[in-house]
């Protein structure tokens, strides 16, 4: 039902060479492996010289196989032009110190270029442009380009102004042959004509402009965009080049000019497929721009579908969402499809990033930001606002996401939209705080959302009304309320530049994320099937500890409908919902349960910390496919929940009963001799860490009971014919051996394996918050000032270096936590047990002495630190088999480390601590004398340990209380 | 729409209803069919929320819904808070002819129980009723013509065109099983078209019934003026709800 994505996590501030790229609108590069050559990229200072000796300084970027421009103002002159369209460089003869180069264009532009950077830097640039340049020719782009050219608009109506000029006379005839003979991608518009009053609009008058600008700045992929250009767009784009100017500022055209024959190709390799998207769509499609006539067609129709469905496939993560009909609805009108697509592609990859994303976080995102800069800038307004509970969205949300498209008039809209990809998104911004400035007074007279909508919607139906009624003065009431609109937009908000929506969106990102996550973790919750015997909270814990192990190791991409996705036949409806496979598995049951991790704590005088891998055993395989109940190879929120609820709510019979069945792979009630072998191995693998032999003695015990009950029992009720041996039938290793009552029998045999099963058991499962330390969950400043020096690699080498310094004054101690940890705890109790009760006294002559000892200094129970320091350990246990969030922060783990270090420096000789301390310190031949004691200890402390170790653990806590280290 | 504020301002009461459900059930049409009367192909596409008002003549009193058609997309689903909020009704849409839009019915209705306003009046209504129903059905008399609905509701279910032979077979959920559902989750229960008229009038009018309206005006007078926060307290001092019963003059002075 739910899909768990950690992708808004995965988000990472582009680079500065990245917002190069992004600046110039250039297509995103492609992997290094697919490059079929690297080439170097460079900038410098450079000079663009103008004819009439106007000159831009700026930067020269060599972006193969782009060469970009930049003035230093970023917009009184820049360009972006294909390496391929450049067909003559010549370094000029000019003055001494003066290192000028020629560049001749495609389209017959020359332009000077003075590199101002130093001599070398220079030397360098021109020799890697010369490479690019030839790699260019190499591949054949050069030819290309006259080709592309001509599917662009604008080169009918340079030509056709040329002609003019020439043959005045016998232009008319000219100009008819020469358009029906041109290739030119065109929009909708063309048959069903554009929106609005051509005259009204002066389309023949911004059309002449345009002309003339094209023709002398260069056009399509030679465009040079001075202020001048960017004036022009402001007064609207005229109907006929509008699509191909909207290309042009947006940078589609040079997807388009790189990937010929793209968009055809991928409609044919997905023809006939439907998917969640493709029903989306056919939804859709009659209710975008319903009233232009060509949506009321089939052909307006099938072009939209194709468009759609075309960005659909190439993008199935983002797929299909509402507000992209209207939006290709929109453009089509003045492009073709091929061009729609790749405009929109621009649209939803680079210009609103993450809008149209399953989660939407670039929506919320931009909403955030512009409610902030609301904040800032009408202050007044966002008070009151807040005063009434009116929410700024319900009212911007379609302004942004369908670019004001179906908030106000089209012909409105579009003058936007021109805007919008000249300038970029903080066009969006600036319109959407003049809208509200302009309806100030209005908009404070406002009770609830209802109010606000109503009030917006008589503001858009009357923007082609005059702004100034009144007014005596004939020109300020030709200003019409769209006029009105722009020039609050562009003057007053003029401040709101690009960098401030990129500095905003920064500010607010992990906000967003962190709403979105725990949103989709209470909708998750909220639609398990069930809750199993979970309270909610800890269902929440579980999705967290799922969600982190998704962060690790994401699940296994399959290639369709997305990745991390598979689909669920669910009443016929496709409802996509995460699984994780086995890998995943392992780490989300590593942070659940004790004995799936392998815990080393580390200390080295200077601190203390826990290393915790993920365990790799046969067990945890065998879990996951005994949980995956629907066989899919992968489990769900849902399974994880049941799997949990199977086994965490257990008593003695039922634990031994699960653990049975989690053996039994074929369900037939019985194990064979290779799974009882299997169950040995998970009991041992689960002790591994466990200290002493008591766990190995119980294991190898259960092993010589488990056969020695199984053959005596086995063959007789089962098999209809009685073997005609006397002896044991021989059972195959793969044949069904022992039954559950055997298994329990056996199972109950052995305390230690009892006691396991009693408690033991569900304790090595916990449900505890999950630390998910990932970055951008650090909202506050002090928070991400933090987040900013405690990176990883910090920590990585601040644990490094002072575990150096541990290894020299002897202070670096690593030791595994035990998964069960309850021998560590009974041993404690159990010198002071053996005290008390004399007849424990045949241990090894060391150990009484220990005993002794231990005894004094536990009846002096004074402050000393010796005491305090042994008390301390006893107390060990607790904290270590919970990891609560508090042993994380340095204190704790400080206290302990400390603790740790005093008790190894006090009680080395002490044969019980080193059994306690692990494998490294063991001394192996006490060990293996010591081990029928120690059985004999664990025997009695079975009995007696519970009340005692509480008193202990009183004493240790009102200690630590009392005198803090 | 237009004879909004104007007229018995003072008597209206603000009712904020929000539609939910999951995409292309007719919310939509549903509220069309119950707000516009002469139904202009109003097809505006949903992005976020529709915004549409209608006013509804209950006894002596004018209530003035103001609905919020949400959109159905699964990923608007984060921004589905953003209109419920405050509402002081709730009308979970599904289809009869889709079982799965039942299930996305139960979890709307879950989501509003525990984040929406305590008091919220919710409502289920399985729509499209008349693919399921011998072609007989008498329409609602009503001024909407046919073909513009029927248009509007092809957006929605493309091709789905019943043969009036098997129409029982198109249904997916069984009345039985939602009301019992519906009894089962405190919910008023309807089953509606949107494109014969069916239901749609009661449905709003047995909202009516529910909200308490004493309690939004005393509170409206008493100065803070949100219908959200009304409803709150409203809710909170439950019971003097005393509306007559007369479905009948409702539903026929809900036509204005």
């Amino acid at each position: 039902m739910s899909t768990i994505s950690t992708h808004l996590r995965n988000f990472k501030e582009p680079t500065k060479e990245q917002q190069t790229h992004l600046f110039f609108a250039l297509p995103p590069e492609k992997p290094i492996g697919e490059k079929d050559v690297e080439l170097e990229k460079m900038e410098c200072q450079a000079s663009l010289v103008l004819s009439g000796e106007e000159v831009f300084a700026g930067k020269l970027h060599l972006l193969p196989p782009y060469l970009a421009f930049c003035s230093l103002d970023r917009k009184s002159a820049r360009f972006t032009i294909p390496l391929s369209t450049i067909r003559r460089v010549e370094r000029l003869n000019a003055r001494a110190g003066v290192y000028a180069l020629s560049l001749s264009l495609y389209h017959g532009m020359k332009f000077v270029i003075h590199i101002t950077s130093l001599r070398p830097t220079a030397d360098l640039f021109c020799s890697l442009l010369r490479d690019a340049l030839k790699v260019e020719l190499q591949r054949g782009r050069m030819k290309l380009v006259k080709s592309f050219v001509k599917t662009c608009y604008s080169e009918v109506l340079v030509a056709s102004t040329e002609n003019e000029e020439k043959e005045a006379e016998a232009a008319k005839t000219d100009d008819n042959s020469s358009s029906s003979e041109s290739s030119y991608l065109g929009g909708l518009g063309l048959k069903f004509k554009f929106p609005g009053d051509p005259k009204k609009l002066r389309e023949a008058s911004k059309t002449k402009l345009w002309t003339t600008y094209l023709k002398v700045h260069g056009r399509n992929l030679t465009l040079f965009r001075y202020a001048q250009c960017t004036r022009l767009v402001q007064v609207g784009l005229p109907n006929r080049i509008r699509g191909e100017m909207w290309e042009t500022l947006s940078g589609s055209l040079y997807l388009r000019y790189e990937n010929p024959g793209y968009y055809e190709r991928i409609l044919k390799e997905n023809e006939g497929r439907t998917n969640t998207a493709t029903e989306e769509i056919e939804k859709d499609l009659h209710r975008s721009l319903p009233e232009y006539s060509a949506y009321q067609s089939e052909e307006g129709i099938a072009s939209l579908r194709r468009v759609l469905q075309a960005y659909s496939f190439k993008n199935p993560e983002t797929g299909y969402c509402q507000a992209m009909n209207i939006l290709a609805a929109a453009i089509l009108i003045y492009m073709s499809e091929e061009q729609a697509f790749w405009l929109l592609e621009v649209i939803c990859d680079r210009l609103l990033p993450g809008y149209y994303s399953p989660s939407m976080h670039g929506t919320l995102l931009d909403q955030r930001v512009f409610e902030a800069l609301v904040h800032r800038c009408l202050p007044i307004l966002y008070d009151h606002f807040q005063h009434v509970d009116v929410q700024l969205s319900v009212a911007s949300l379609p302004w942004f996401l369908s670019l004001f498209i179906n908030s106000m008039p089209m012909v409105f809209a579009f003058r936007i939209i021109d805007c919008f990809f000249c300038m970029g998104p903080r066009v969006l911004f600036q319109v959407g705080l003049a809208i509200l400035k302009i309806n100030g007074e209005d908009l404070l007279d406002i009770q609830d959302d209802g109010g606000f909508i109503q009030l917006m919607r008589e503001y858009f139906s009357k923007l082609g009304e005059s702004a100034h009624p009144e007014s005596s003065d004939p020109r300020a009431r030709a200003i019409t309320r769209f006029q009105e609109l722009l020039l609050v937009s562009f003057r007053e908000f003029a401040v709101i530049s690009d960098d401030t929506i990129v500095s905003e969106r920064r500010k607010y990102r992990s906000e967003i994320v962190n709403s979105i996550e725990s949103f989709s973790k209470r909708s998750a919750i909220r639609n398990l099937k069930t809750l199993a015997r979970f309270t909610k909270e800890q269902a929440g814990l579980i999705y967290d500890a799922l969600f982190k192990a998704i962060c690790v190791i994401p699940p296994p991409a399959t290639a369709f409908p997305t990745p991390a996705l598979l689909t669920t036949k669910d009443g016929g409806e496709e409802r996509p919902e995460t699984r994780i496979g086995l890998r995943t598995f392992k780490v989300f049951l590593s942070e659940i349960c004790t004995w799936a991790r392998d815990e080393k704590v580390v200390t080295n005088g200077v601190s203390s910390r826990i290393e915790r891998d993920v365990a790799d055993h046969e067990l945890v395989d065998r879990l996951f496919f005994f949980w995956d109940t629907s066989f899919r190879g992968a489990l769900s929120l849902q399974d994880l929940v049941n799997g949990l609820d199977g086994v965490m709510f257990n008593d003695l019979m039922e634990n031994i009963e699960w653990f049975f069945n989690l053996h039994d792979k074929n369900k037939d009630g019985y194990l064979t001799k290779d799974e009882v072998l299997t169950l040995s191995e998970s009991l041992l693998f689960i002790f591994r860490y466990e200290v002493g032999d008591a766990y190995l003695g119980a294991v190898s015990r259960f092993m010589s009971n488990a056969f020695e009950y199984g053959d005596a029992l086995l063959p007789r009720p089962d098999d209809a014919e009685p073997n005609d041996d006397s002896t044991p039938p021989h059972i195959e290793s793969n044949q069904p051996y022992m039954n559950l009552a055997t298994f329990r029998m056996v199972v109950l045999a052995d305390e230690i394996l009892e006691s396991f099963f009693e408690t033991d058991f569900n304790s090595t499962f916990k449900l505890e918050p999950v630390p998910l330390d990932l970055p951008s969950s650090n909202p506050s400043v002090l928070g991400s000032l933090w987040s900013n020096i405690a990176t990883d690699d910090n920590k990585k080498f601040f644990n490094i270096v002072t575990d150096q310094i541990g290894r020299t004054i002897g202070k670096h101690q690593i030791y595994h936590r035990p998964a069960i940890g309850k021998i560590t705890s009974l041993e404690e109790p159990k010198a002071r047990e053996s005290l008390l009760t004399p007849t424990m006294r045949h241990s090894t002559s060391q150990a009484s002495l220990d005993n002794k000892a231990s005894e004094s200094s536990t009846n002096l129970a004074t402050a000393s630190v010796s005491t305090s320091s042994s008390l301390l350990t006893v107390d060990t246990p607790i904290p270590k088999s919970k990891i609560s969030p508090a042993e994380y922060s340095p204190m704790p783990s400080m206290l302990q480390a400390a603790a740790n270090a005093a008790a190894y420096m006090e009680r080395t000789p002490f044969a019980i601590d080193d059994a306690k301390d692990g494998d490294e310190d063991t001394d192996d031949e006490s060990g293996v004398e010591d081990d029928g004691v120690m059985d004999e200890v664990d025997a009695f402390l079975e009995e007696h340990d519970t009340g005692l170790t509480d008193a202990d653990r009183e004493l240790a806590k009102d200690l630590i209380n009392a005198e803090p280290v | 729409m237009a004879d909004g504020a104007s007229g018995s301002a003072e008597r209206s009461v603000q009712v904020k209803l929000v539609l939910l459900g999951e995409a292309a059930v007719g919310k939509s049409s549903v509220v069309l069919r119950f707000v516009s009367n002469e139904f202009q192909a109003n097809k505006e596409p949903t992005i976020g929320a529709a915004f549409l008002t209608q006013k509804c003549r209950l006894e002596d009193r004018v209530l003035r819904y103001e609905i919020w058609d949400t959109a159905g997309q699964e990923r608007f689903h984060s921004l589905a808070p953003m209109y419920y909020r405050n509402a002081q009704a709730a009308v979970v849409v599904y289809d009869v002819t889709k079982a799965s839009s039942l299930e996305k019915a139960k979890t709307w209705v879950k989501e509003l129980q525990r984040q929406a306003n305590p008091n919220i009046v919710i409502a289920l209504a399985g729509n499209k009723v008349d693919l399921v129903q011998p072609s007989s059905t008498p329409a609602v008399a009503s001024a909407a013509p046919e073909s513009e609905d029927e248009a509007d509701d092809a957006t929605a279910t493309p091709g789905e065109a019943p043969a009036s032979g098997e129409v029982e077979s198109l249904r997916q959920v069984p009345r039985e099983e939602a009301e019992a559902y519906a009894q089962e989750a405190g919910l008023l229960f309807f089953e509606t078209s949107a494109k014969t008229g069916e239901g749609v009038v009661e449905l709003f009018t047995e909202i009516a019934k529910k909200i308490p309206i004493d309690q939004i005006l005393a509170s409206t007078r008493g100065g803070a003026g949100r219908p959200g926060a009304a409803g709150a307290r409203a809710g909170a001092q439950e019971g003097g709800v005393n509306l007559e019963e007369n479905a009948a003059k409702g539903k026929d002075s809900c036509n204005c």
